[in-house]
């Protein structure tokens, strides 16, 4: 049982989805505020990828409610859901997902571009973004030329540069080594943090989960909050 | 390295092949279906020239006509015979009336007995038709009992329509078309000297046909490469070194072709049996004609499982396979053009020394054919990559979806070329026969001089036919307008062995007012033309001088060299004789002399003999031609009807053009396929970036016309290009046939509309894929 706090940005009750006879979530509960980190652990296949993809309207649950700002995300139709995620919420996954045969800059400029904005504008504000997580220098490099972690600072620039309200990260540093996903982790939450984006982190790794601010388990399908110790 | 460390690498790489599970399994049989269908089709078009042998060999087994003077006496072994072929719905109806003198007279191949009077054996195909319900006319037409089926030696495909009808009184006369023989067979078998220019156009057409399959292989030997390139990496951090880790590919490949050749050799074994029993634009064939050439055969199954290899090899060499599971493209060099202008200019040099030569100076040297058009057509394959990058390096600015797509070509421009040089090398073949085809057109194709306009249909009646009533027997069959009757005979100013003789041709006022202008006419007039006709402007000075009014003749005049007595009827020119002009469309070449009934004695009418019954027929009326034709066959078993058309193609022209339609047909199907599988399997590589794009807002509309700016750039590169080529071979074919140049620009935008029709339609089968892989739960791992 998760505790809903009055004034959250987002909010889900009693979230239910199965794929097939495998019941991925199974009553999970949700929420949080503007400008906080929330990191969903639990092992593998216990749903917290889902409850995520469920979280952000990627994937419709079977039944339960989420309410994002005051709107109910389930009763929205698919290129509603798709609107929001294009202008108000900030995705990084495990392997970042860049796109190979654009270049950096393209790939952070992106998400601007399919709001609208005109290439020069969308590519210098993805600058912009791109100093701050300290990759402006491989501007001009496509994915398969940078390293890892420099990807996956990438793939954080991009999911920051609509200034998006909701930031979810998949794994963020599933796939970097511990330094480098450390640094990730730091640019990320600093990046969230001074826009008072808030964060919703899916993570197995306690080291990860230290830099939310509240932690939440999924078992089975159901979720619980952590008491933290300190 | 040794051939030992290469064979070992090679089986290293087939085991991993069958051993790969699920997804090594589906890799390796994508790659062996498309191997299979190309080897499949690699070895029905080494079977075709055989085909056409085999053909050929029936067409002269069952041959029945004799041009010879000499008739052989009736004897124990001899019969006679007369052709009764007729039309079905276009269709050709192979027909003979047959009639044994003899117990010893020969059957005609693959018939088992003589059919009785009233009596037929056909072939299979026309018993068939026969059964169904819609040939109740032809029926009519084939009042025979069937007793039996034409065997397959006697057939010259499974679809023929064939009978032989058995007879009784067949009349062997100087005017009838009934032979005496005593066997069936060509007498002279010495082949006839094919026409070089039609042979060139039988090798391009192989060479065109078989070029886009040798692509399409060296395609599907790659299917899965991508996904394959990345599980060897695994191999590298066991301890493979690159090399070995590329012959592994190879030999994984080399599975795949080698199972590849099992399938096709499967589907040429179906396909045999298929086109055995279907029938294409016509054209049927037994599949005992399909037997592939056994060298062709053995060079196809040597030269597979190579180009396996050498194409995994070569693929191969533009990838970096490194450990820890980490495969990137090698820093990708600039293609350089030099090397790739050199197979177009080879081929070009090679059909130069041919230039000029013609229909009259000798035979095109086959293999400088072969060898340069399988150069220009193969260029076209190195060109393209290099067209495609040195393009898209220079697009960049505009929408979303045109960024993706030609950031993506940027990136991997290789693999769009080889998307499309299938279709390229394909287009560009078309249209380099095209030109051929429609330049030599006229060299082919003779204009009848007939205006299908003015009479739809004609009857030439076997005998002597009265004239009286023969157009009345027309006038009331259904779907008939208008019918003319004219007859021919022939006078002399002598009774026997004339000095002076001439034809006359006799119809009625309506009849002759198609041949020549007559101010006026009644039965019983008589007239004779200027000119002959508009066939020959000669003068008829001569004829009207010998008709002048009171000259006594003689109609059919006898002659001591000819077998019958003429009638001698005869005949005085009557005063009211008049000189009229000949009609510029006359109906036919007809005589000066052109006489109405009455104007005749009565002792000349068993002289005349039928000159074709003339039909205009009401278009609205279904059948029309059918009904006629039941008409003819009741009056007349031995008369000819046939339809009018304005010209006339050689029959070996037709049939080349016929095959390269059939087997443009295949070929495109094929590559279209070819091209679905590499579109569904680069989208499935893609599969989990889609769904990360669509799941961080991107719209499917975006996605979908990236897609298509990805598969419509390279496409209109490649017809470019395409065009290009196939212009330059078709000048080259035409300069080589000595036919002025001339672009027939309809038939180079239908090819090329033909190759973006079928990227077209890939694009669209692909579509619905692509918005399943879009969805979100692509990102699901577990």
């Amino acid at each position: 049982m998760t505790t809903s706090h009055p004034g959250s940005l987002l909010t889900a009750h009693d979230l239910r989805k199965a794929y097939g006879p495998t019941h991925a979530l199974d009553g999970a509960e949700f929420s949080i505020h503007s400008g906080e980190v929330v990191a969903i652990m639990g092992p593998s296949g216990s749903g917290k990828s889902t409850l995520l993809h469920c979280l952000a309207g990627i994937v419709p649950p079977d039944s339960g409610s989420i309410t994002y700002d005051g709107r109910e995300l389930t009763k929205m139709s698919d290129a509603q859901r798709s609107a929001l995620r294009r202008s108000e919420f900030g995705f990084v996954f495990q392997f970042g997902q860049l796109v190979p045969e654009l270049t950096c800059v393209e790939n952070v400029a992106l998400p601007l571009r399919l709001n609208g904005a005109s290439r020069k504008d969308a590519e210098r504000t993805a600058l912009g973004w791109m100093e701050r997580l300290e990759v402006d220098d491989l501007k001009a490099k496509r994915p398969g030329e940078v390293s890892g972690g420099q990807g996956q600072r990438v793939a954080v620039a991009r999911a920051l540069v609509t200034g998006p309200r909701l930031l979810f990260a998949d794994e963020p540093t599933g796939a970097l080594d511990s330094l480098n996903g450390e640094r990730v982790m730091e640019l990320l939450t600093d990046a969230a943090r001074s826009t008072n984006a808030a964060v919703v982190l899916v993570t197995h790794e306690a080291r990860v989960a230290a830099y939310s601010d509240r932690e939440i388990v999924v078992r089975d399908g159901k979720s619980r909050d952590v008491e933290r110790a300190i | 390295m040794n051939t030992r460390q290469w064979a070992r690498d090679l089986a290293v790489g087939a085991r991993f092949a069958v051993t790969g599970g699920r997804e090594g399994w589906v890799r390796m049989t994508l790659t062996a279906v498309g191997v299979g269908l190309g080897v499949a089709l690699l070895l029905l078009c080494t079977a075709l020239p055989n085909v056409f042998a085999a053909r050929h060999k029936v067409e002269d087994a069952r041959y029945d006509y004799t041009y010879s003077d000499k008739v052989p006496p009736k004897a124990d072994d001899t019969f006679l015979i007369a052709a009764t072929d007729t039309v079905w719905h276009d269709v050709d109806v192979r027909g003979r009336l047959v009639e044994p003198e003899g117990k010893r007279a020969p059957l005609p191949p693959g018939v088992d007995s003589f059919p009785g009077k009233g009596e037929m054996v056909v072939s299979p195909a026309l018993k068939e038709l026969l059964a169904s319900d819609g040939a109740k006319l032809l029926r009519e037409r084939l009042p025979y009992k069937i007793t039996g089926t034409i065997g397959e030696s006697g057939l010259i495909g499974s679809h023929e329509l064939a009978y032989y009808a058995g007879a009784s009184g067949l009349k062997l006369t100087d005017s009838s078309p009934v032979h005496r023989l005593t066997g069936y067979g060509k007498p002279d078998a010495t082949p006839e000297k094919t026409d070089p220019v039609l042979l060139l156009m039988v090798l391009v057409v192989f060479v065109v046909l078989l070029t886009p399959v040798a692509v399409f292989i060296a395609a599907a030997v790659r299917f899965g490469g991508e996904r394959r390139d990345r599980r060897l990496a695994a191999l590298r951090l066991v301890g493979s070194d690159s090399h070995m880790t590329r012959r592994i590919a190879a030999g994984e490949a080399l599975a795949g072709a080698l199972l590849g050749l099992v399938i096709g050799s499967g589907f040429f074994l179906l396909g045999r049996q298929t086109l055995g029993s279907t029938e294409l634009l016509g054209v049927s064939v037994w599949p005992s004609y399909l037997d592939p050439s056994p060298g062709l055969a053995a060079l196809v199954a040597v030269a597979i499982p190579i180009a396996a290899v050498l194409v995994t090899l070569l693929a191969m060499r533009g990838v970096v396979v490194e450990p820890l599971g980490v495969v990137r493209a090698a820093k990708q060099r600039r293609r350089r053009l030099w090397w790739r202008l050199l197979p177009p200019l080879a081929g070009l040099t090679m059909l130069y020394p041919m230039i000029g030569k013609g229909h009259e100076n000798g035979d095109f040297n086959q293999y400088l054919v072969i060898g340069g058009v399988l150069l220009l057509l193969i260029g076209i394959t190195a060109l393209l990559p290099w067209v495609v990058e040195a393009v898209v390096v220079r697009l960049g600015k505009g929408a979303l979806s045109w960024q993706l797509a030609v950031r993506r070509l940027q990136l991997s421009s290789g693999t769009a070329a080889r998307m499309v040089n299938g279709i390229a090398v394909a287009v560009a073949g078309a249209i380099a026969l095209q030109m051929l085809f429609t330049g030599t057109q006229s060299q082919y194709t003779k204009a009848t001089g007939k205006d299908p306009g003015r009479v739809q249909m004609q009857v030439d009646f076997s005998d002597r036919k009265p004239l009286s009533g023969v157009e009345r027997e027309f006038t009331g069959t259904k779907g008939v307008r208008a019918a003319v009757a004219l007859a021919i005979s022939e006078y002399g100013d002598a009774r026997r062995n004339p000095e002076n003789s001439n034809g006359l041709t006799v119809g009625g006022c309506t009849a002759l007012r198609e041949l020549a202008t007559l101010p006026s006419c009644k039965d019983g007039d008589v007239f004779v033309t200027r000119t002959r006709s508009h066939y020959t402007s000669s003068s008829n000075a001569d004829e009207i001088a010998v008709l002048k009014p009171g000259r006594k003749l003689y109609i059919d005049p006898s002659y001591d060299d000819a077998t019958e007595r003429g009638i001698e009827a005869p005949w005085t020119v009557p005063a009211n004789v008049r000189v009229v002009d000949a009609r510029e469309d006359s109906l036919q070449d007809a005589n000066s002399l052109l006489v109405t009934p009455a104007a005749l004695p009565a002792k000349a009418v068993p002289a005349l003999f039928s000159d074709g019954v003339y039909l205009r027929l009401d278009p609205s009326v279904p059948d029309s031609r059918e009904h006629i034709r039941n008409v003819v066959a009741r009056i007349d078993p031995l008369a000819r009807a046939y339809s009018w058309s304005a010209t006339e193609e050689d029959v070996k022209y037709t049939s080349i053009r016929t095959g390269l339609l059939v087997g443009s047909a295949f070929v495109l199907a094929l590559i279209g396929a070819s091209l679905l599988v590499s579109q569904l399997e680069q989208l499935r590589e893609r599969r989990k970036l889609l769904s990360a794009l669509v799941a961080f807002g991107t719209r499917r509309r975006t996605l979908s016309l990236s897609v298509l700016w990805q598969t419509a750039l390279p496409v209109g590169l490649g017809l470019v290009l395409a065009t290009t080529v196939g212009i330059t071979l078709g000048s080259v074919l035409l300069k080589m046939t000595r036919t002025p140049v001339a672009m027939d620009w309809a038939s180079v935008l239908t090819m090329t509309g033909v190759g973006a029709a079928v990227v077209g339609v890939v694009t669209l089968l692909s579509l619905p894929p692509l918005l399943r892989m879009m969805r979100p739960e692509g990102l699901r791992t577990e």
